[in-house]
């Protein structure tokens, strides 16, 4: 998906991650929503990096999907 | 209050802390999680039904175990 075509991508920190189990879930459960065409979860940098179609989705939705998880989400831009 | 027991596939203390975190979000709850027996049991006067869909907020398997 190049930006060309629209796609944009976010990076959002996620607190209260402690092992790769979080991770997979979280990519798992975000992969799925609608919108969203790739994430990858870093547990290290504990944030997420999120493509997404800014016709379907938007930052702010995307850190409160993260928050009902029950982590602790924020934009970082 | 009702005591319920679920089970809730958590694997780690990150996985517990977002138990935690979306029980408190629904509030009116008193709860227990035991992490090495992957249980959770909560006092609460909400329906069964309310709690699980909280528990399975966090992406983990999530099932009713029964009353305590």
């Amino acid at each position: 998906m190049d930006p060309a075509s629209g796609a944009r991508s976010v990076v959002i920190s996620v607190e209260g991650m402690t092992c790769n189990s979080c991770v997979e879930t979280i990519e798992a459960h975000i992969s799925k929503l609608n919108g969203v065409l790739s994430i990858k979860v870093s547990l290290r940098d504990k944030s997420a990096a999120i493509i997404y179609n800014p016709k379907e989705q938007a930052p702010g939705a995307l850190r409160e999907a993260i928050e009902d998880m029950g982590f602790v989400a924020a934009l970082t831009d | 209050f009702q005591k319920h027991e679920f089970f809730v596939d958590m694997t780690c203390e990150g996985c517990s802390n977002a138990v935690t975190r979306v029980l408190n979000k629904l509030g009116g709850v008193q709860f227990e999680i035991d992490l090495p027996n992957k249980k959770v049991i909560v006092e609460s006067d909400h329906s069964v039904n309310t709690l699980l869909d909280t528990l399975k907020k966090t992406g983990k398997n999530a099932s009713y175990t029964g009353e305590k």
